[in-house]
């Protein structure tokens, strides 16, 4: 179950520029804080949302509206700025795949640190390598570095051990359809039987079509704010005729 | 609050582990001999400077084996200085994982100071080394194995509990503000020569001595140095005063980046 009231997400935009020492010490000079800059915005504005067990929930907006802002807030990556989250649960964020990866390890170095990364225990791995291997489709690559991978092939890894567990919540953002074409077939196939396994999924894609086919309830997010929720093919469709004006 | 900690540490312990593998892994990669680095740096440190100060610059101290008070300095210090800087940018070099994966932010400066620690472990096969060298004429004086020496483990975990201190606080300083990892560089110079790793504090005027009693670090060197080479235990004044550098660094640490971790995330 997740659960998000009144949530919203503050970013400031000029932070950076702002934090140094010369500025702090500007500051502490002028006997003021930096006033005149105001640059922030709000990414997300006052959200609820209640996505109940085993639902498929889509999000869909133009770049920038705040999915992916939304989607790290439900994984605990972020805090929200003002607002409470509830989530109850396992969740596995696909958000980004081969986060933590180091290039110097090999490939069975790798699995072990990722998967601890992404939160599984020494004996989920030891039990699961097998399957992660068989999957990869790189059980002759295991002990090279996997600098010297091709980008596809580290994708391959990376899938393999993401997809690998059931978990209660799974967090998606795009179809992670990756490698060569057979690749691409099975690790859709491996998608989908996660997200119909009877998950909670919160999924994020541009493509409508792949919202309609997985999908219970669609949430419409644009600016930071909800536009509508509701039925899937209704919301998509007009969604559609919004973008195309 | 501690409980709650201590669950949390149980359930990351496997990602720490793997993290310190990890950097053991790449330090040691493409090195022939590896791992015996950790071992021969020290000794190979502790024999430059031991030319350069007791030989060029005379520097003694009465009625000890100047290359074990030198070598007990020289690893103390390093470990701190070494696992400190680590732990440092620990948290800035991994803002692409923190921003992308849930995991406690905390993980990565103990993560460093692990490392470092077993590094240091291992550096004490050497220094163990030069001690029984002692006894067959390895410097001027012999140093004693003692019975003290059961009391050097919690010397190191009291320098350990304060590393870790500072490490917390210093990488939930460079967050915000990076350029404390170039201040700091100058600020660890300053720390070792104010520290007495290759001189004795008898050297120093009367009222800097006094001073030197506020350097949580020459506190740690000297309750150590006291065991090793004079054969003492460090009264039990100097063991409470040791064990509370080491606790009030962690709390202290531990809070203000507790406190801030939230925020890590806008300063990335």
């Amino acid at each position: 179950m997740i659960k998000l009231e009144n949530v919203s997400m503050k970013f400031n935009l000029g932070v950076e520029k702002d934090f140094s020492l010369k500025q702090a010490f500007i500051n502490i000079l002028s006997f003021k804080r930096n006033k005149k800059k105001k640059d922030f915005f709000w990414a997300l504005n006052d959200i609820n949302l209640h996505i109940k067990p085993g639902e498929v929930v889509g999000l869909i907006g133009s770049n920038g509206a705040g999915k992916s802002t939304l989607l790290k807030i439900v994984s605990g990556v972020i805090k929200p700025t003002k607002g409470k989250v509830i989530v109850n649960g396992v969740i596995s964020p696909m958000i980004e795949l081969g986060a933590g990866f180091d290039h110097e390890l090999t490939a069975k170095e790798n699995i072990y640190l990722n998967g601890a990364i992404l939160g599984y225990s020494k004996k989920l791995i030891d039990e699961k390598f097998e399957e992660i291997v068989e999957f990869s489709e790189l059980r002759d690559f295991l002990n090279v570095p996997i600098k010297n991978f091709s980008s596809g092939m580290i994708a391959k890894l990376a899938f393999s051990i993401a997809t690998i567990v059931n978990p209660e919540i799974l967090i998606v953002d795009e179809i992670l359809s990756v490698g060569d074409i057979k690749f691409q077939e099975k690790s859709k196939k491996k998608m989908m039987s996660l997200i119909k396994g009877g998950t909670t999924v919160l999924y994020v894609s541009h493509s409508l079509e792949s919202i309609k086919e997985l999908c219970t309830r669609v949430v419409w997010i644009e600016h930071g704010k909800i536009v509508k929720v509701g039925d899937t093919e209704e919301i998509c469709d007009e969604y559609y005729n919004k973008q195309m004006n | 609050m501690i409980k709650s900690t201590l669950i949390n540490v149980k359930k990351y312990s496997f990602l720490i582990q793997q993290l310190v593998i990890r950097d053991f892994k790449v330090k040691y990669k493409r090195s022939v001999l590896g791992i015996v680095w950790s071992l021969l740096y020290p000794v190979l440190m502790m024999a430059v400077m031991a030319v350069v100060f007791s030989q060029m610059f005379k520097f003694k101290v009465e009625g000890i084996n100047y290359l074990v008070y030198l070598m007990t300095g020289l690893i103390m210090f390093n470990y701190f200085s070494e696992a400190s800087s680590s732990a440092m940018i620990s948290v800035v070099s991994n803002f692409s994982l923190i921003n992308k994966v849930y995991i406690p932010k905390y993980i990565f400066p103990v993560s460093k100071c692990l490392f470092v620690l077993i590094n240091f472990v291992l550096t004490l096969i050497p220094w163990l080394g030069i001690i029984l060298l002692s006894y067959v004429g390895l410097g001027q004086y012999t140093c004693h194995l003692n019975i003290y020496y059961l009391i050097l483990p919690y010397v190191f975990l009291c320098l350990f509990l304060f590393t870790m201190g500072m490490g917390l606080l210093l990488s939930c300083i460079s967050v915000f503000l990076r350029d404390i990892i170039y201040i700091y560089g100058i600020i660890i110079t300053i720390w070792n020569y104010l520290t007495p790793v290759f001189y004795s504090v008898e050297i120093l005027p009367k009222d800097l001595q006094t001073i030197m009693g506020f350097n949580p670090l020459y506190r740690l060197l000297d309750a150590a140095r006291q065991i090793v080479l004079y054969g003492q235990a460090p009264s039990l004044m100097n063991l409470i005063i040791i064990g509370l550098i080491g606790i009030v660094s962690l709390i202290i640490g531990g809070l203000v980046f507790k406190k801030n971790q939230n925020k890590f995330i806008y300063y990335i």
